[in-house]
């Protein structure tokens, strides 16, 4: 076959989607963080997280930008113009990541500096956070790896942290009648309900491996037609 | 002198005056040659106009040549019968030239084409002395000399100039053209006689007039064919017919000195030709190439 | 006088004396059944769609002993742009000549196989060569308008050259100059001389030359390469309002155009069909791994 053309063309491609993997680990990062801040009351960690998301919407927009040129210079067609689809909005899934995260750090300091209201409710959020930052990761390999299989598996992964959620609503309903602990626990709520946002997007991203793969896009499990 | 900072391969190295020394003299040396080239021409020019002006008349040109020993007279009837004579070996040569050559660019096969070329080449270079003789063996050997037998071999003469230049003109119609005919579905020999032949024309016109400005001072073959005739205006090409190139060539051997300079009025009036239908074929030759650019 | 359509001129044109085979039984006079062509003083409406389809049937072509389109089988839609993609000797222009047998112009050229205009196999020896050009019109990568007439002239050529009445040239001149959107530009200066005109407006007489003698079928072999990008884009316009009328098939280098105006996509490498398909699909995910890389830019 004729010698490689378009190389720096193909070297450009190959450093935009790194870079916007690369997001997805500093967004399992800040939800690591999010977590302990959540683990132990850390107002001043979750000042950290909140402004640490520059660092993410900064890798937006530069990523976004430097796809949207590649689009107007180089034309491209079939998987490669794919890839720069996904990418956009893999890029956009990070960026709501992020503030998923800036979202559950924002409602930390809500919850005083006292003790937890419900040792059971932080111990689910946390096994959230922490099954979501497994979500995060195993969406970035099958993006990585082109692996459908292991896209369409992280339904079953979100599945769990979706579980979990219910769960914490089911505590959250019986914590008694102290407007304090009331207070606390739908504070914790919003928490979870971010978190089980960031899985849905993790999700997404898998969708978007399948588009990249097959050309098709298919929603895997959607509210409006959940799995059997 | 100190070279720019990184510049040292910039710097004249000591040869550059000779090298400047050279080109003027090779520039000096082509220049000369070339105002040789014309210089000759124009000496040429310029001696027949000096020397054949003076005989040169209205007079001159429309009387027949005078009778041996008598003065007077003029050219009329030489310029008639050469007239006639190219005018015969042109009607005999254009068309079959143009044909040959169409045949060998449009329908002809590369293997057949070539030794076609090569022949039309050699036959070029044939002595046109040797072309008169060929004729005359076959017209007025045993018979008498006619300006038809002149005819003939002039167009001999002709025949490969106006087939190789119009072989040229023909080949360089760009194949686009003869595509595009085609693709619409018009027969190949119209396209040839619709498309490529009025594009090619002015080309083709520049070979034919060259063709007749080299025959109109071919003297060879009508020393052989037609050189010994009647006196006054003949039209008849049957009989030997009278031409500006014999009448220089006779009239130079008189010992008569107005006859000298008759002659040279005579070369005067056929350069003149010569020269006019070079320029007005080069004319057209420019135009066709211009056309066939576009 | 073209192979499909019924016998209307007075005229008979020395080119085919023969009768044109019938597709049905290969024999006898033409099907009288074509609706909109017939009429020469009509204005060239959409055509059915039982005219213009060209399928070519195992059609191999060779210069000498190179072997440059290799047993193609392949239909193309009728009053659609199919655009044949491919690297440079893929045999594209090749495939494409020989559907107006042009291929065989070429001294060392032969071709085998079938190429059927609705039906009717064009290589049949019964066949009239220059009737099936009357048919199958063809415009070339540089225009090349004949220097010696004027355009009103050039765009009668075709018409011109076969023995049609005044009138009915100038008329169906007029025509096709409306047809290739060039009318307009060029109404008062119908005798000036052809190519006197601009690049684009050369290549777009060509295209009205080509279209006044009423084709079912258009091949354009580059028709753009030579003109600047907005000549290319009044061209490529034309080309999305002329399948109506025929059938055009567009050889191109470049693919963007062909994702701009086609319809259907073929793509061609060393002499053999590769993949063909809608162009959208062809451009966003091909079948084959050979045309992901060529319309990525990967070789070619």
């Amino acid at each position: 076959m004729a010698p490689e053309t378009r190389t720096q063309y193909q070297e450009d491609l190959e450093a935009l989607e790194a870079s916007a993997l690369g997001g997805l680990d500093l967004v399992s990062a800040a939800l690591g963080r999010t977590m302990e801040a959540v683990e132990h009351q850390d107002v001043e960690l979750a000042q950290l997280v909140i402004a640490d998301d520059d660092r993410i919407d900064g890798r937006y927009l530069e990523v976004h930008q430097a796809l949207i040129t590649l689009l107007a210079t180089q034309s491209p067609v079939a998987t490669d113009l794919r890839l720069i689809s996904a990418l956009l909005h893999v890029l956009k899934n990070v960026e709501r990541m992020g503030d998923q995260c800036v979202n559950i750090c924002k409602v930390i300091p809500l919850t005083g500096n006292e003790p937890p209201a419900d040792e059971e409710m932080v111990r689910l959020i946390l096994a959230m956070g922490k099954q979501t930052r497994t979500l995060i990761s195993q969406s970035k390999r099958a993006f990585e790896d082109r692996n459908v299989e292991m896209a369409r598996d992280l339904v079953r992964q979100d599945d769990v942290v979706d579980n979990l959620n219910r769960e914490c609503f089911g505590l959250a309903l019986e914590i008694g009648d102290d407007p304090d602990r009331r207070e606390w626990a739908m504070t914790m709520l919003l928490a979870a309900r971010a978190i089980e946002r960031i899985g849905d997007n993790a999700v997404d991203i898998g969708e978007q491996v399948a588009f990249v793969v097959t050309g098709l896009f298919r929603e895997f499990e959607d509210a409006s037609h959940p799995s059997a | 002198m100190n070279a720019p900072e990184g510049h040292s391969l910039l710097l004249d190295r000591g040869n550059l005056k000779r090298r400047r020394r050279v080109s003027a003299t090779v520039g000096g040396a082509s220049t000369v040659a070339a105002l040789l080239a014309v210089g000759v021409l124009v000496v040429v020019v310029g001696s027949v106009l000096l020397k054949g002006l003076g005989a040169l008349s209205l007079h001159f040109l429309t009387t027949p040549t005078a009778l041996f020993g008598e003065s007077g007279g003029g050219i009329s009837n030489a310029i008639v019968g050469s007239g006639i004579m190219v005018g015969l070996a042109a009607l005999m040569a254009i068309p079959v030239g143009l044909l040959v050559a169409i045949y060998t660019t449009e329908f002809a096969s590369p293997r057949t084409a070539h030794p076609i070329r090569f022949v039309l080449d050699v036959l070029n270079g044939v002595p046109t002395i040797i072309t008169g003789i060929f004729v005359y063996g076959l017209l007025v050997a045993g018979k008498h000399q006619s300006g038809f037998a002149a005819s003939v071999a002039l167009a001999i003469v002709m025949l490969p100039i106006v087939a190789r230049t119009a072989q040229e003109v023909l080949s360089l119609v760009p194949a686009t053209l003869k595509e595009a005919a085609h693709a619409l579905g018009i027969a190949p020999w119209r396209a040839t006689v619709r498309v490529t032949l009025p594009t090619a024309a002015g080309g083709l016109l520049t070979g034919a007039l060259l063709a007749v400005a080299r025959v109109a001072g071919e003297t060879a073959p009508l020393i052989l064919l037609s050189s010994i005739f009647a006196p006054g205006v003949l039209t008849e090409p049957g009989e030997a017919l009278a031409s500006i190139p014999i009448f220089i060539f006779q009239a130079s051997e008189s010992p008569s000195p107005e006859a000298h300079t008759q002659a040279w009025a005579a070369a005067l009036i056929l350069i003149a030709f010569v020269l006019l239908l070079n320029i007005v074929a080069r004319a057209f030759y420019a135009r066709s190439r211009k056309r066939m650019g576009a | 006088m073209d192979i499909r359509h019924p016998i209307e001129s007075p005229t008979v044109t020395e080119q085919n004396p023969e009768p044109q085979a019938d597709p049905r039984t290969g024999l006898g006079d033409p099907r009288p059944m074509v609706s909109v062509a017939g009429e020469p003083e009509a204005k060239p409406a959409k055509r059915s769609r039982e005219v213009g389809n060209v399928a070519l049937q195992g059609l191999s072509a060779y210069y000498g002993s190179n072997h440059a389109v290799r047993g193609v089988s392949l239909a193309f839609d009728s009053a659609k742009v199919t655009a044949i993609i491919g690297p440079s000797g893929c045999g594209k222009s090749t495939m494409v000549r020989c559907i107006n047998r042009m291929h065989e112009e070429i001294a060392s050229a032969r071709s085998e196989g079938k190429v059927l205009l609705d039906g009717l196999d064009l290589y049949d020896p019964r066949i009239d060569i220059v009737a099936v050009r009357r048919s199958v019109g063809m415009v070339f990568q540089k225009p090349n308008p004949f220097p010696t007439m004027s355009v009103i002239d050039n765009v009668t050529a075709g018409l011109r050259l076969t023995g049609a009445s005044r009138g009915e040239l100038e008329d169906r001149g007029r025509e096709a100059l409306v047809g290739a959107g060039l009318w307009e530009e060029v109404k008062d200066r119908l005798k000036g001389p052809g190519v006197g005109l601009s690049g684009g407006q050369q290549q777009r007489l060509c295209i009205a030359r080509a279209l006044a003698v009423d084709p079912e079928v258009l091949l354009m072999d580059e028709p753009c390469s030579a003109l600047d990008p907005v000549a290319t884009l009044r061209i490529e316009e034309l080309i999305a309002e002329l399948k109506q009328r025929v059938t055009i098939l567009i050889v191109t280098h470049n693919m963007q155009q062909a994702a701009r105006v086609a319809d259907t996509t073929v793509f061609m490498l060393d002499g053999e069909l590769v993949e063909v398909g809608p162009t959208d699909k062809l451009f966003t995910n091909p079948d084959d791994d050979r045309t992901e890389q060529y319309v990525t830019g990967k070789f070619g």
